[in-house]
């Protein structure tokens, strides 16, 4: 094996998996090397992988930075740091190995198993429990970390600087005896598998999580109420804003069930404060009743929606793209709303202020599709722009005397007293209604109120921020949400590789900009539709939105494996047929598929 | 509501507001049950109702002139000194009913309308001011006059068959 | 200077109930809207919001800011009304099924809660707006429901008792038939700080004519109330009729109330992010 300045598998990159029973401190390492890489100046993303239970089971910490964005996991990793080998089988499909991929791993730990060595993998041992054994209190994830810097290229003084800010809670004597270990298997072996150049200490580099940045969003976009019920994976965003919304003059309410968060924020929101709640598949399923609700008496509230692997319980600790369908159909009547989706962690900053801005201007329901990979992904990026779009709510602050809640106005949105307001007085309702809000069966009403509540969507000039489109040719990726990390990465090896390809991540679901769609399409011959889902969700909700032509193939796998670029660039060399049987293509579930005709 | 077997009312600002709250009251239970009673197709029980409301307001109007310039003492609603849980022309609410006849609605008015005199009545009899005595007893008259009125409007009325409903909401058989 | 309406007649909007002639409901309107008078709020300063039936029907019926949400979850957008606006006087009325059954769980967690606003439950023991099926409230055995002809031969749920033990503050009874006296106990109701419970026993002509019988079951709490002593208002409803009226338990919790006090800038909370 060649040391120093090696292609790493992944590219410009490097991916480090630390796997460990739980408990072991997998992740605790994680956040250490991705902070360290962030001190040298990369950007970086780490995922974690676990099980259901609290603790114990499997852990996994998926690091991977670059100088570069970083908004995927690669095709597989440079170096797997094995702490100990408990449940390895588990999640060994999670991280896929090379001949070109290093194992780092403890002999007192017993033998690598088959299973990893079957791929050609370097194995290098380092006595991880022997050195940390002689230690006081010492922890050997600490020297599997120190082993693992000098692996990644990573600088020890980076290392020790991480140590100190990840562990700086947990006491003067612990960070010291971390330090000591560290430096063990720092020195045990000093042959770096790889440097990729460091960029040096940049600033405005931020270390956040999705979940984090939704919560950002919500705050940016004005939200001042929030009442939710704790759900895997968006209790993090409950966490993270409860206590910043006291600061900022607003609160959260921990709600009894779904049912009342989402009745809670309609309350809130009809008094006039701009609210959100924040759930997952199953607490979507239980809110949709009062989705309808918020629309109909056009009350404006946000839910974010972090999805995790469905229906029903499903995988919660997984991610998956399975809730368009939902998101896009799930409510009873004719109920035009808004969908949205960040296309990364850094986006979800500004999709979701957006998605608020606009329920709040719109007057209606905002729904925003992130996923547990977003949600609990952390980041280091560029510090997000300030969103420079500023949406209010119209709000009747001297009503006349014949004030008009419902009124049909030129763009359809009708000015909303808050209570308090004299004059302004009306009751919002559920039922049908006249333009006072006076609850009525007539058609013309119905009709009327139906016009109102769908025009003001489509009036709406919602700019360029519907999607992001990139690159030229003749073939294009049309994807979603999470999604359009991977994507992008397998379009810029494309480029690298043999040509062109164009990229459509869509931000604005509904209502699809459908004219826009078909522009940026035009002229393409190859189209293929990515997600992570098994039902092609977004393919057949484009194709019964008529904006894709019927030689469009559709690459759709499920969770919980995330979706990998190379799996991308197959599909895209696969001939594409009209009318392809599904077919089953890999172990991760992936299927391509065309229109049936 | 009050507990006193006799009501004593000895100061006529009282007695007005009394009368007032009672005619007041029983004019927007009228119009209550007319309308209802339209949004229930029951026109001629409506027909009735709205005409009874027409006497009570009027009735309202006149003590209302009375207090003209008068300092009313100020009474909260559970202060009023009814011999019965509401105001004595607006009881029995819960007899009424979207198929009620004529002869039935005017049954229930005149139950109202002989409890609103004998409030009057009462009052007359056992206030020990002259002038409440003089008011209370012109206006039992006048509720007396009202409830003749009501009685030979009742015999004049037909016999009616029973109200019939060919569409009953979902009515166990 | 807002100026409060004098007499409850202004507390009336323009729209006729859709309710039956005879309805319970009409004197609860008009007691609440006495209530209202009495108390000298403000109009726009109250916002009255309920779920789904008969009852649920009343905010429409004042002149005041009104919410007219989904089946039984009155509660739940009440208290993020309250949450979110603390300067607005929140009512709260509904039926026996929208409060206990399909909103439940909502009743026990605004008990626990605690948020200053007073509960109207209009209770007839009956669905009346799905034409007459039995509810929480209906007895084991009445059978005039086609949709559970032996009757539902569950014992009937009891809201005081349930109110007692989720940690209601103010739990009372009255009865449609008796305005003076409801509109006493809305009185009271309102000016407790806290959650206030008021069940009203309010019959239904149409589904339930037996209950035109009420007028001679209903009667005052002969015990001197209402009591602090939690212990001794749970004896109390357990031994209770269900027809008895009165205040039954006053006593004041802590209320929940967010304070929405700004500390702070965003940008500032901002800086954590940064490496």
């Amino acid at each position: 094996m060649n040391n120093n300045s090696q292609a790493s598998a992944s590219g410009e990159s490097f991916s480090v998996a630390i796997t460990g029973s739980g408990g072991s401190g997998a992740v605790t390492a994680g956040r250490i090397l991705l902070e360290a890489a962030a001190h040298c100046g990369f950007q970086g993303l780490m995922t974690r992988s676990a099980g259901p239970q609290i603790r114990g089971g499997e852990s996994a910490a998926m690091v991977r930075f670059s100088p570069d964005p970083v908004e995927c996991m690669g095709d597989e990793y440079d170096l797997l740091v094995a702490l100990d080998w408990l449940n390895i089988e588990r999640f060994a499909d999670e991280i896929p190995l090379s001949n070109k991929s290093l194992i780092l791993c403890d002999p007192a730990a017993g033998e690598v198993p088959a299973l990893l060595r079957s791929n050609g993998a370097e194995i290098r041992e380092v006595p991880f429990k022997v050195f940390a054994s002689g230690l006081p209190e010492g922890r050997l994830n600490m020297v599997a970390l120190g082993a693992a810097a000098v692996v990644c290229g990573l600088e020890l003084s980076a290392m020790e600087a991480s140590v100190r800010q990840v562990l700086q809670g947990k006491g003067k004597q612990v960070v010291e005896t971390a330090l000591r270990a560290l430096g063990l298997g720092y020195n045990h072996d000093r042959r770096p598998r790889i440097t990729i150049p460091s960029p040096g200490r940049q600033d405005n580099r931020w270390s956040i999580t999705g979940n984090q940045a939704c919560g950002l969003g919500a705050l940016r976009g004005g939200v001042r109420f929030v009442a939710a019920y704790p759900i895997t994976p968006a209790s993090e965003i409950l966490e993270w804003l409860a206590p910043r919304l006291e600061k900022l003059g607003g609160s959260l309410l921990q709600a009894e069930d779904e049912l009342a968060s989402i009745n809670m924020i309609i309350g809130a929101s009809f008094g006039g404060v701009p609210s959100l709640t924040a759930t997952s598949g199953p607490g979507l399923s239980l809110m949709v009743e009062g989705l309808g609700l918020a629309l109909v008496s056009e009350t404006p509230v946000t839910v974010v929606n972090v999805m995790r692997g469905g229906p029903s319980t499903g995988i919660p600790t997984k991610s998956e793209q399975s809730d368009l369908n939902i998101a896009l159909y799930g409510l009873h009547g004719d109920a035009p709303h808004l969908v949205l989706a960040p296309l990364s962690i850094r986006d979800a900053v500004f999709t979701t202020q957006w998605a608020v801005q606009l329920a709040e201007h719109l007057q209606t329901v905002s729904l925003v599709l992130s996923d547990q990979s977003l949600g609990q992904s952390q980041a280091i990026i560029e510090s997000p722009l300030p969103c420079e779009r500023s949406l209010q709510r119209a709000v009747e602050r001297s009503p006349g005397g014949d004030y008009r809640r419902y009124q049909v106005t030129p763009d359809d949105i009708s000015a909303m007293a808050l209570p308090g307001t004299p004059g302004g007085m009306y009751t919002a309702d559920g039922l049908e209604h006249n333009t006072r809000g006076t609850p009525s069966s007539m058609a013309a009403d119905h009709r009327e109120q139906l016009n109102k509540r769908l025009r003001k969507l489509e009036k709406y000039d919602f700019g360029d921020d519907w999607a992001e489109v990139e690159g030229d040719g003749e073939q294009c990726i049309v994807t979603w949400g999470s999604s359009t990390g991977v994507v992008r990465e397998a379009a810029r090896r494309l480029r690298q590789q043999r040509g062109e390809v164009r990229v459509i991540a869509l931000r604005l679901l509904a209502p699809l900009r459908q004219r826009q769609l078909r522009q940026a399409l035009e002229g393409m011959r190859k189209i293929l539709v990515v997600e992570q889902n098994h039902g092609a969700q977004l393919f057949h909700y484009l194709h019964a939105q008529g904006a894709l032509p019927p030689s469009a193939q559709s690459l759709a796998q499920p969770g919980p494996l995330p979706l990998r670029p190379g799996r991308i660039l197959r599909a895209l060399e696969e001939p594409f047929l009209y009318n392809t049987p599904e077919q089953e293509t890999d172990h991760a579930g992936s299927r391509t598929q065309g229109k049936r005709l | 509501m009050s507990d006193q077997a006799v009501v004593t009312i000895d100061t006529v600002g009282e007695f007005l507001v009394h009368a007032l709250e009672l005619e007041e009251a029983s004019s927007d239970h009228y119009e209550e049950l007319a309308d209802s009673m339209e949004i229930h197709n029951n026109l001629q029980v409506a027909e009735l109702f709205r005409k009874l409301a027409g006497y009570s307001r009027q009735h309202a109007k006149e003590v209302q002139d009375r207090t003209e310039g008068m300092d009313l003492p100020k009474l909260t609603p559970w202060d009023f000194k009814w011999k019965c849980p509401s105001s004595p022309e607006s009881f029995c609410m819960e007899e009424a009913s979207y198929m009620m006849t004529t002869t039935q609605a005017m049954k229930i008015a005149l139950f109202n309308e002989i409890r609103g005199r004998d409030f009057y009545l009462q009052v007359a009899e056992n206030t020990a001011n002259e002038e409440v005595k003089k008011i209370a007893s012109e206006m039992a008259e006048e509720e007396g006059w009202h409830v003749e009125m009501l009685r030979e409007w009742q015999t004049s009325l037909a016999e009616e068959k029973p109200l019939e409903d060919l569409d009953p909401p979902n009515m166990p058989e | 200077m807002p100026v409060p309406a004098r007499k409850a007649k202004d507390y009336k909007s323009d729209i006729k109930p859709v309710w039956c002639p005879g309805c319970g409901h009409f004197a609860v309107l008009a007691a609440l809207t006495k209530a209202m008078a009495h108390l000298g709020l403000v109009k726009e300063n109250v916002a009255v919001v309920s779920g789904i039936g008969c009852s649920s029907r009343l905010p429409a019926y004042i002149d005041s800011y009104g919410f007219h949400g989904i089946h039984g979850r009155a509660l739940a957008a009440a208290s993020g009304l309250k949450a979110a606006r603390p300067d607005l006087t929140v009512i709260v009325a509904g039926g026996d099924g929208d409060g206990f059954s399909i909103g439940g769980n909502h009743f026990l967690h605004a008990c626990r809660r605690n948020m200053d606003m007073t509960y109207i439950v209009m209770d007839n023991e009956v669905y009346g707006m799905t034409k007459g099926q039995a509810s929480p409230t209906t007895r084991p055995t009445w059978c005039n429901s086609k949709m559970t002809p032996h009757g539902t031969g569950i014992p009937s749920f009891n809201p005081a008792a349930i109110a007692l033990a989720a940690g209601a503050g103010f739990i009372a009874r009255g009865y449609s038939g008796e305005p003076s006296e409801l509109t006493r106990l809305l009185v009271e109701a309102m000016q407790h700080p806290g959650f206030s419970f008021v069940q009203v026993l309010s019959g239904c002509v149409t589904f339930r004519p037996d209950q035109r019988g009420w007028k001679e079951l209903v009667h005052p709490f002969i015990n001197d109330l209402p009591t602090e002593d939690r212990v001794k208002a749970a004896q109390i409803i357990q031994a209770d009729d269900g027809k008895a009226t009165g205040v039954i338990y006053a006593t004041e919790f802590p209320v929940w109330q967010p304070e929405n006090r700004t500390e702070t800038e965003l940008s500032e909370l901002e800086e954590e992010f940064y490496l």
